[in-house]
């Protein structure tokens, strides 16, 4: 279990995080939700411990971060972050050297799934193809979480539908994801949970499937009713 | 440790294309330094000896040509300098290539399953491997470079040099190579001491921007008074105290403190303090 | 396998209710082996502990089976598949007398058209076949 206790953060004297709490637990899929700027990549940030917090505390397993966590939990920003001129294959060693988690096994598999040639230049590809790559390098690592900023924008739908279908796959079963978006629409019925943000402060925590069971209401519903109050 | 090679190597082949162009400009161009300074001394010969003069009168008159005359020269000069910038002027690229560069390839290296203080060990350690790699690439050029002078120059005009001589007549060269095993300590320890200070000032900027670039300059003004702490006290507290020995060690001991205090620094700050 | 899903009702009702008119209209024999539920969230584009609730509430309602390690089945037993195409055919006339009498038509009126396009439905579909 992933959780993020009661954390503040400021850049300079705007406070962006005031006091977040929520969890996301293994082989769940929780989604931060809300408009751009809220601060839901500063909180994957913080979770992985590139950026520092004002106040609260991140337990990964009941754990603080520290080097070994990296081999637990993945992240995947919105951008990739290998070296333009790598090659994919290039990308590939790089994981497989530095992560015991690598499984080339599934890389390879990816690649099959996704079309793509190992042999590209990272700098060559398309947006879609890229951002495919950016996945690829998070979800072939062995890990019990992967965190996910924004994988569905920027990129034309084709790339989004095959994004999209890595979530019901064996590529994240039984992990837990934590995923971002400014844009539930396409993932409605791919998530548990939904954590919804605004200003700095978590607004509502709650299960997808048991918000629809006991109020017949939609993920979209209760952001309507919970950010135009 | 393995991880921290890893980065080492990995720093290494990242700067290697230039790493390369810098090689090759300086034999080149100190080649064509030889060529032309020598061509110019014969030419001014040859113009005296057509004006009636005899060898030895010419010879009285311009001197013997020697190495020395290649190495105050534009030619072997400039490359020098030119490697040396680009090194110091890499010494902050090394960093800020991590978060500016197209891709924020920072993600990458603090995400890594091994202490974040590897990275900083590495990227000193590439620093400090290549400007050693400069260094004994050019004292292996030297040889080369006086071979090609013996076959434009006749004998007469030639006063031989051996390579400790060609060093030290090159007042620039004699810093990097010095000539005894405790000078090179020092000389080697200083300017890695320099590099680890400057970076950590660099991982202040990384860590606050603005304000960091007032705490780094700060922390760097700070070691600079602490290593030269001994010289100080010598100057203006205890004058004369010192012996030079005594003074040399207490100075080994400041830049120990200094370096130190660096990476312990750097520790914290990659740790408890930076951000992408 | 194509599934639209509505964003109010559980998505693992629907996928019961999708598993029900199958087994209703025969599209599923009894015994049937039925995909994992791993395939089936994949092929329905839903999250797989979603799956896993409805293969769940399935088994309990005894419409799936599942021997030891094998993958599951669709029932064997008439009357669990007898009471399933009574209890989608109640549902819709329970939702068809609701709309009718929320606009006051009366019985015989409704009846006769029914009769009328049920027909008229069914030849449209004799002859596209």
């Amino acid at each position: 279990m992933i959780e993020v206790k009661d954390v503040t953060k400021k850049f300079g004297r705007k406070p962006v995080l005031k006091g977040v709490s929520f969890t996301a637990n293994k082989g769940e899929i929780t989604c931060l939700i809300g408009i751009n700027g809220v601060g839901k990549t500063t909180i994957l940030n913080a979770i992985m411990n590139l950026t520092p917090l004002n106040s609260g505390e991140i337990l990964i397993d009941g754990e603080r971060i520290n080097k070994h966590s990296y081999e637990k939990i993945a992240f995947i920003p919105d951008a990739i972050t290998m070296l333009p001129n790598m090659k994919i294959s290039d990308a590939m060693r790089f994981m497989a050297d530095y992560y015991q988690c690598w499984n080339q096994k599934r890389a390879d598999e990816m690649i099959g799934f996704f079309k793509l040639n190992p042999n590209d230049r990272i700098s060559t590809l398309s947006k879609g193809n890229t951002a495919k790559v950016n996945m690829l390098l998070g979800l072939a690592m062995d890990v019990n979480y992967i965190l996910m900023d924004e994988p569905f924008s920027g990129i034309d739908i084709f790339s989004r539908e095959q994004i999209a279908d890595v979530f019901t796959s064996h590529l994240v079963e039984d992990r837990g994801v934590i995923i971002t978006t400014h844009e539930i629409n396409d993932i409605e019925h791919l998530i548990d949970k939904a954590v919804l943000l605004n200003e700095g402060v978590v607004l509502k925590e709650f299960n997808a499937e048991e918000i629809r069971e006991s109020e017949g209401k939609s993920v979209i519903d209760v952001m309507r009713e919970v950010y135009l109050k | 440790m393995m991880r921290y090679l890893k980065l080492t190597n990995f720093e290494l082949s990242r700067f290697f294309k230039i790493y390369l162009v810098l090689i090759g400009v300086t034999f080149v161009m100190q080649l064509l330094g030889v060529v032309f300074t020598s061509n110019k001394y014969l030419s001014a010969i040859k113009e005296l000896l057509e004006s009636g003069m005899t060898q030895e009168e010419a010879l009285k008159q311009w001197g013997p040509f020697s190495f020395y005359n290649v190495t105050s020269s534009f030619w072997f000069f400039a490359p020098v300098a030119l490697c040396a910038a680009s090194l110091i002027i890499y010494v902050l690229f090394i960093w800020y290539r991590d978060w500016f560069g197209k891709n924020t390839f920072a993600y990458r290296l603090l995400m890594l399953p091994t202490a974040r203080i590897n990275v900083y060990f590495a990227k000193a350690t590439a620093i400090f491997l290549m400007v050693l790699g400069l260094i004994s690439l050019q004292i292996a050029f030297l040889p080369i470079e006086s071979h090609l002078l013996q076959s434009i120059v006749p004998a007469p005009y030639l006063e031989e040099q051996g390579i400790n001589q060609m060093i030290s007549s090159f007042d620039s060269l004699r810093i990097l190579y010095p000539t005894t095993f405790i000078e090179y300590l020092t000389h080697y320890g200083v300017g890695l001491m320099a590099v680890l200070v400057v970076f950590t000032g660099v991982l202040f900027e990384r860590c606050f921007r603005w304000k960091g670039i007032l705490l780094g300059v700060l922390f760097a003004g700070i070691s600079l008074i602490v290593f030269f702490l001994p010289v100080i006290i010598q100057e203006f507290v205890l004058v004369q105290f010192f012996y030079p020995t005594e003074l040399f060690f207490l100075m080994v001991l400041t830049g120990l403190i200094v370096m130190t205090g660096s990476i312990l620094m750097s520790n914290y700050l990659l740790n408890k303090k930076i951000r992408v | 396998m194509d599934v639209k899903f509505n964003n109010r009702d559980p998505v693992y009702i629907q996928v019961i209710r999708h598993f029900k008119e199958k087994i209703a209209t025969g599209g599923y024999e009894p015994g049937q082996e039925i995909p994992s539920r791993r395939e089936l969230a994949n092929n329905l584009k839903i999250n797989p502990n979603t799956a896993q609730r409805a293969y769940k509430e399935m088994e309990e309602e005894g419409l799936i089976f599942t021997e030891g390690n094998l993958p599951s089945r669709i029932t064997n037993d008439p009357e669990v598949i007898r009471n399933v195409r009574k209890e989608l055919i109640l549902e819709a006339v329970h939702s068809f007398v609701a709309s009718v009498q929320s606009i006051n038509v009366p019985l015989e009126e409704a009846l006769h058209l029914v009769k009328e396009n049920y027909q008229r439905n069914k030849n449209e579909q004799e002859e596209s076949l």
